[in-house]
Formats: structure tokens, sequence, C-alpha cells
């Protein structure tokens, strides 16, 4: 190569650089114009600014274009605006960058919060719901018991532990019988395992007390069908279960009560139709058929008057009496009975005792129920006294019947206006049972008189049913 | 049925007077001898003191019932008929007192006359049993 070659190549060079400077500085202003609007007039205010040697990018740019211009003023000027449009082009990108990243962050996040919320928001339902169930439960009435399949308690309610007399915390995680003594289950009978209803017998350590628990069960399962426990629902129907107990011996006693007179009615007219009998015999007979028609009519009587005092029918109509003449017709209809058994009839009654204001017919309804019941319970040869006196500090009139019998145990005393109610089982004495009604009405009957009826006895001494009527 | 030389002692024991009365005035006019018992001790008594033939013995009585009584009567009598009474044909007392060696049951809604055959029948086949 010649002299000539290279200088010609050396100035070709320099003019390509200079085009490309020049393009790169219109590019610059467009670019400047275009995105951040800076000043137009650039070049020419920062002539010759002081290139602080920032960083080596910023010496490295101007060392390179030094050795291009070779003028170390302009390199300066063309490094400055370079660096700049380097350093904006790069901070818009930067900016772009992270505000794209901080947007979708935000973004995020205001998704996660709303997510959040509405989980929270769930979660609180949820838990009311819970509560409200909760509430339910412990509120209901009847007792609550879940078992898992094994048989253990997952958790009862109040009215449950009630029930069981186990406290919740003693029986979960424990099978449902386990902690009740094994004198309290007297029955778990009337049921198999496939049985939804089971009836359970429970007895108090000291046997004062007996509960029948009714448990309806029902299996609960899985999404696939499979068991996974069982709720029960306890309720107690010993009151029910009595009422059935009593309402049947009821029945079973008002049919014996029926059958009983009508066998003699029967048998005596029979007897009187086919047999030939003497006269003194008939005239015995006869009266064994008005007398078994005439406890029949009472037993009807009784059983009508129950009726309406049940439909709240019944209606008395007062009048001023003597209590004296009610008390001396009650005796009157009874006394051939009582001669039967020898028993005798005293009357106490007080000297001048006020008229009164009563239902006499009613009256004398009561009466003979009671001394009826003092015969039917006092042995033979007994004394029934009937006591009436003025009790001026009430002003009330006081009747009494006091028997001979056996008398009434006490815990018997209570429930012995209740309907159906009878003395049970050996401690029945004499020879006629009842409807179990008699009493019942009486009290009714006194009720309507706005009077009150109770009865006191003691083991041996007999039995003593009073009853006080107001006088106005 | 030709009369018996020697007259049947028949006990009846019921609480019931009014149907004790009528069967005793039946039996008395079918040619029986007749004791009546009021209570389950009475017939207990009686038993033990009289030479009986057959007991008509009512299921239902207060303080000692006819089951009862007939387990006791039982103890010193294996022999003796008895028939038991009752007020109702579904009585589960009848079946109850099955296991004391029953010889019949007569319900008191039946006629006597049904009572009677039952009584014969029962007196008869005793006799062959001796």
């Amino acid at each position: 190569m010649t002299e000539a070659g290279i200088y010609i190549i050396t100035i070709l060079i320099s003019v390509v650089l200079g085009i490309i400077l020049a393009y790169i500085s219109s590019l610059r202003i467009s670019s400047a114009k275009e995105k951040k609007n800076i000043k137009d007039d650039a070049l020419t205010d920062l002539e010759t600014p002081e290139l602080e040697s920032k960083d080596s990018f910023h010496s490295l740019l101007f060392k390179e274009i030094n050795n291009v211009v070779g003028s170390s003023k302009k390199s300066k000027l063309i490094t400055y605006k370079v660096g700049e449009i380097f350093e904006q082009t790069l901070k818009n990108k930067v900016d772009a960058v992270s505000s794209e990243i901080s947007h979708k962050y935000e973004n995020i996040i205001a998704e996660k919060t709303k997510n959040e919320e509405i989980a929270w928001g769930k979660y609180k339902e949820i838990l009311n719901d819970k509560k409200e169930t909760e509430a339910v439960i412990r509120s209901i009435a009847e007792g609550l018991v879940v078992v898992d399949a094994k048989g253990n308690v997952i958790m009862m309610n109040p009215a449950a532990e009630k029930l069981l007399g186990v406290p919740s915390k003693e029986k979960t995680g424990k099978s449902i019988l386990e902690g009740l003594k094994e004198e309290q289950i007297v029955s778990l009978v009337k049921s198999n395992e496939r049985e939804k209803n089971k009836e359970i017998e429970l007895v108090s350590p000291n046997e004062e007390t007996k509960k029948i628990l009714r448990a309806s069960s029902a299996v609960i399962e899985d999404e696939d069908g499979k068991p996974v426990g069982m709720v029960s629902v306890l309720s107690d129907i010993t009151k029910q279960k009595e009422l059935d107990r009593l309402k049947s011996n009821f029945v079973s006693s008002v049919t014996h009560e029926l059958r009983t007179p009508l066998v003699a009615i029967e048998k005596s007219i029979s007897l009187l139709l086919t047999e030939s009998i003497p006269e003194s015999q008939q005239r015995e007979f006869l009266s064994i058929a008005q007398r078994n028609i005439k406890r029949l009519t009472n037993l009807i009587n009784d059983l009508l008057d129950m009726s309406k005092l049940e439909a709240g029918k019944m209606s008395i109509s007062c009048q001023l009496c003597s209590i004296v003449d009610v008390i001396n017709e009650a005796v009157s209809g009874l006394k051939s009975w009582a001669d039967t058994k020898s028993i005798e009839i005293k009357k106490i009654i007080e000297d001048n005792l006020p008229q009164i204001n009563i239902d006499p017919n009613r009256i004398i309804q009561v009466l003979i129920n009671l001394i009826g019941n003092a015969i039917k319970f006092t042995p033979n040869s007994g004394t029934i006294t009937i006591e009436a006196k003025f009790i001026s500090a009430d002003n009330e009139i006081e009747v009494a019947v006091q028997d001979t019998g056996i008398g009434i145990p006490k815990e018997d005393l209570v429930h012995i206006f209740d309907k159906f109610f009878q003395i049970e089982g050996e401690r029945i004495p004499t020879d006629i049972s009842g409807s179990g009604i008699g009493l019942s009405v009486a009290k009714e009957i006194i009720k309507l008189h706005k009077g009150r009826i109770w009865a006191e006895s003691e083991k041996g001494k007999g039995a003593r049913f009073i009853f006080r009527l107001p006088l106005s | 049925m030709e009369v018996e030389k020697k007259k049947n002692r028949i006990l009846i024991v019921d609480d019931e007077k009014d149907f004790r009365e009528l069967l005793k005035f039946w039996l008395e006019s079918k040619g029986y001898e007749v004791i009546i018992a009021i209570n389950g001790q009475d017939a207990i008594q009686k038993t033990k003191n009289q030479n009986l033939d057959l007991i008509f013995m009512d299921l239902h009585m207060p303080i000692m019932d006819g089951k009862e009584t007939i387990k006791q009567i039982r103890e010193f009598n294996k022999d003796i008929p008895i028939v038991v009474i009752s007020a109702y044909i579904e009585d589960a007392k009848v079946k109850e007192a099955m296991e004391y060696n029953i010889s019949g049951a007569f319900y008191k809604g039946e006629d006597f006359e049904k009572g009677l055959v039952l009584l014969e029948t029962v007196l008869r086949r005793h006799r062959g049993l001796k």
C-alpha cells in the first residue's frame, strides 16, 4: 500500500464516522422531542458542560468519541448528550418495567386481599352458623347425642346430660352407656341393632326416681354412604308411659267394674227364671239384681261426670241449705252397705252450723264417694266418723270423714286425687276395687264450690278425708 | 247325672259376695254341699280343716290372690281338684295359675249349667284317677 492509499482510507473512515455521529445527533434530538420534551436549545445552552468523570461508562464513551472527533470540547459535549440519551432511555425502560412490575404486584396484592376478605367473611358466616346451630342444639328440650362409628360419644347437648345424668365432659369419647351406673340401666329392651327406636329405662341409684327415655336414632353416612356414626334424639317419655299405664289400668278396672255387677244381675235373674225358688230367696235375688244395677248406674254416672269435667261442662246449681241434711242424706243411702260389714257410722256435728250455699246433690255425691271409700277400706266391725264444724277464722265449713281402715301409704297421699289412680297391688285391702275416678270427680266438685279437699293418713290409724266449703 | 249317695263338698272362694251366694244357691239346688271362703287365708284354713271334694277359686282377690292361695294349698294338698273362676276369658291369670295343677276354668259370664258340667267332669275324672 502506498502512503496515499492509507490517507484516503483514513479520510473515508472519518467521513463515515462523521455521518454516523451526525445521524446519532439527529436521532437524539427527535427522540428527545418525542419523549421527554427536553428543550430544543439544550445543545446551544450547554456548549461546554463540565464532564464529571461520573463513572467508567462516561470516561469510556468520552475516550472513544474523542478518538474520533479529536476535539476534547466537542467530545465532552457529545459524550454528555449521548450519556444523557442513554441514561434517559435506560431510566425510561427501567421505569416502565418497574411500573409494570409494581402494577402487577399491586394487582396481585389487591386480589389476595380481596380473597382474604371473602374468606374471612365466609369464615365469620360459618362461625355464626355454627354458633346458631349450637345454640339450637343446646336449647332443644330433647336430648341430642352424636356417636361415632365405634359408638363413642362425640357430642351431647345439656338436655341429654340431664336425661342421662352425666356431664358431657365425662361422656365425650366414651360409649353412650359407659359411666352410667350398672343399676341405673334397668333395660335397653324392645330394640335391636336395626330398629331405630329404643326405650331405655333408667333408675336412680337410690331407686327413688325412674325414667323411661325413648331414643330415636339415625345413622350418619359420609358421601360414599359409609356409616360414620349415629345421631340419637332422647326424649323423656316417663309421664306418657305412666299415663298409658294408668289408662290401661283404668280400662281394665272399669271393665271389671262393669262385668262384675252384670254377672250378678244376669245370674240372679236367670236363677229366678229357671229354678223353683222359695219366696224369701226370690226377694234376696231380686235385691242382688237391684243392688248391682245401682252399682252400674253409679259407675256410669261417675264416668259421665268425669267426661263432663274434662270438657269443662259440669255446672253446679247452688242453693242455701243445711250441711247436716246433706250429710244425713248421704249416710242414709249407704247405711245398708255399712251394715253388711257391721261398720258403725258415727256423726259428730257442731250445733247451730250456718246455712251454706252449695249444690246439695253434688255435695251428697262427694260424701257418698268418701263414705263409700271408707266402707270399702274399713274391715268388718270398724267405725266411720263424720265430723262437721264451722271454722270462723276462714268463714268456712269443714267436713271430715275418718275411717278405721289400714290407711293410705304416705307416698300415695299426693296422688290419691289423681285421675285413674288406685292404691296398688297388695295394698288394696278389702273387697271392692274402684274405677279410680271417684276421688278426682269429688275434687273437681269441691273446686267448683271454691272449696278444697285433702287427705291425711297415718299407717294403721285409718284415713281422714277433709273438705272445706266457703260460706260466701 | 245320678245323685251321689254322699254329697260332694265344694268350697267356693270368692270375695264378691253376690256371685258366691248365687253360685252357692245353684250348686246346693243341684245337690252339692257348699262351703264359702271369702279370702285366701280363709280358704287355706277351710281346705285344711274340712274334707273337701273340689274347690272353686276366684283368681281376683285382694291381699292374697287366687294364684297365691292355690300355691299355698298345693304345699299341703297336691291332690284336691281346683277349678279357677275368672271374670274374663282373656284373663292372663288363668294361664299363670295353670302351673299349680288346675283342673279347669270357669268364666263368670258363662251359664251356671256349663259350670256344673265342668264340675261333674272334673269330679268323675278325679274319682277315676283314684
